[in-house]
């Protein structure tokens, strides 16, 4: 793992120094940062979102401008920009204005912490693992905001659905991932990574198998996973939007650039819970041969692919049974894992 | 450098870039008002007045066993992260260790048996659910 951070290697190849030169440095690494998700969830949203469902479904999808269809990526942009801007009678401005924004951006935020590979992590301070989580649950926020905002019956239920959903499974989620820093003794997120990467699990016929959480401890990586679905609110969990219960649920009334928020919001969410997987369970971005930002990529997209397989295969659970599920299910699971590993641990004294 | 002021830049980026992409559409997008098209969408029928309405949120008693919940995962995350470095010091042994936490862990999860008895820990009282306590 490189021990220098981003902002450093650039303030390097710039040559600058002093307070205002690292500054600016500083600046540079967090455009690149927003600039690289940005780029991701421009491929995911307007394009693989829906090449995966026709895949699914036997249909071909976009194929009309540029290979692949390719070109509906910035065709798509400027047409959603450049729609007209709706605003509902009575909303409750600027909140609705608001959310949006903090939608977008929280989820663009918490990916300062997360190491890349290849060099490319903004900060690694002490506590990413709880700075990464903290961040992730302002989203939350967000929804009921526009939720309620809006004056809309629909949007107020799907807000409402969305902070049940939210406070249901954030518990398990933060459990399990303590289940890991068991193991690891630290909340930083590039030593977690040197962790898994360092130490071997078994040597396969010369062939190095690296402890990967998800290979160490299979149960809490399927319990993260879970979890994960319902943080993003995706199938089987996607109660809060449900499309056939409540129309669009907390973004019923939104459009225009405030829509293209919402769903980039959405999508750079879904990156985030990806990032922290393959951060916590699938050695972050480390690999062989490829570099260390490749195998990153590739991670997060198998976990992007992951929740958008579940979206075509799984049906939704209604709400009553989605918060059955949560506190009946995956928070004593999440407990009898986080205490069923402290005691593995100790007796075992691995 | 302080990590902080760089994660205090990505915040920056992290609102520049949704306020960007407001403003460039706010350059490109058309106005076309009409009457009715403000209306708050309800299926396209006429709207019944709004939604500031008294609303049961159905879950104001696990919103405050998640308050409970969430502030004993911060509870837990010093313990998880000085658990193997308490473990490999002299004279302490795993009783000593993880016993304190079982017994935390245990009085959490005594609660949330009693809450899920008293039917709290679910979205709505079903009539089934009704019927079952009344016969107890």
């Amino acid at each position: 793992m490189t021990a220098t951070p981003l902002p450093d290697t650039i303030a390097d190849l710039l040559g600058v120094e002093g307070f205002l030169g690292e500054a600016v440095a500083m600046l540079l690494a967090a455009a690149l940062v927003g600039t690289i998700m940005l780029t991701m969830t421009a491929f995911a949203g307007p394009w693989a979102k829906r090449k995966i469902t026709a895949s699914f479904t036997d249909r071909i999808s976009v194929n009309r401008i540029g290979p692949w269809g390719l070109g509906t990526i910035i065709v798509d942009a400027v047409r959603l920009l450049s729609k007209e801007l709706v605003i509902p009678e009575g909303v409750d401005r600027p909140a609705y204005d608001i959310a949006p924004i903090v939608l977008a951006g929280s989820a663009l935020f918490a990916f300062a912490v997360i190491p890349m590979g290849s060099g490319i992590q903004l900060a690694d301070p002490e506590v990413g693992l709880v700075f990464v989580f903290a961040m992730a649950s302002i989203a939350s926020l967000g929804l009921l905001m526009g939720g309620y905002a809006s004056n809309n019956k629909y949007s107020l239920l799907g807000g409402l659905r969305a902070v049940a959903q939210n406070i249901a499974y954030e518990i398990p989620l933060v459990l399990t991932a303590a289940s890991v820093v068991l193991f690891t003794g630290t909340l930083q997120l590039s030593e977690i990574v040197a962790i898994q990467q360092n130490t071997t699990l078994v040597t396969l016929a010369g062939v190095r198998i690296p402890a990967w959480f998800a290979f160490v401890n299979p149960f809490a990586f399927a319990l993260f996973l879970v979890a994960n679905l319902a943080e993003v609110g995706r199938n089987p969990f996607d109660t809060p939007e449900a499309p056939t219960e409540i129309v669009a649920g907390y973004q019923t009334e939104y459009s225009s650039a405030y829509f293209v928020l919402f769903y980039l919001g959405e999508f750079v969410h879904i990156f985030l819970g990806g990032a922290i997987i393959a951060t916590l369970f699938l050695g972050g971005p480390g690999g062989p041969f490829l570099p260390g930002f490749v195998w990153f990529t590739i991670k997060i997209w198998a976990v992007y692919l992951f929740t958008q397989w579940c979206r075509s295969a799984i049906p939704r659970v209604r709400i009553d049974q989605l918060i059955g599920i949560g506190w009946k299910g995956m928070l004593v699971l999440s407990f009898a894992n986080l205490v069923l590993t402290a005691a593995i641990l100790g007796v075992t004294g691995i | 450098m302080n990590p902080w002021i760089a994660i205090g830049m990505l915040a920056l980026v992290s609102v520049l870039i949704p306020v960007g992409m407001l403003s460039v559409s706010a350059l490109i997008r058309p106005s076309v008002p009409e009457q009715g098209k403000r209306a708050t969408y309800e299926s396209a029928e006429v709207p019944t007045g709004d939604a500031r309405l008294q609303f049961n949120t159905q879950y104001y008693m696990v919103a405050l066993l998640f308050l409970v919940f969430d502030i004993e995962t911060v509870l837990i995350f010093p313990w998880t992260v000085i658990y193997r470095d308490a473990l490999a010091m002299e004279g302490v042994g795993l009783v000593e260790v993880l016993a304190p936490m079982l017994v935390f862990i245990g009085i959490l999860v005594v609660g949330l048996a009693w809450a899920w008895r008293k039917g709290v820990v679910q979205w709505m009282r079903t009539p089934a659910h009704e019927r079952r306590t009344t016969h107890e």
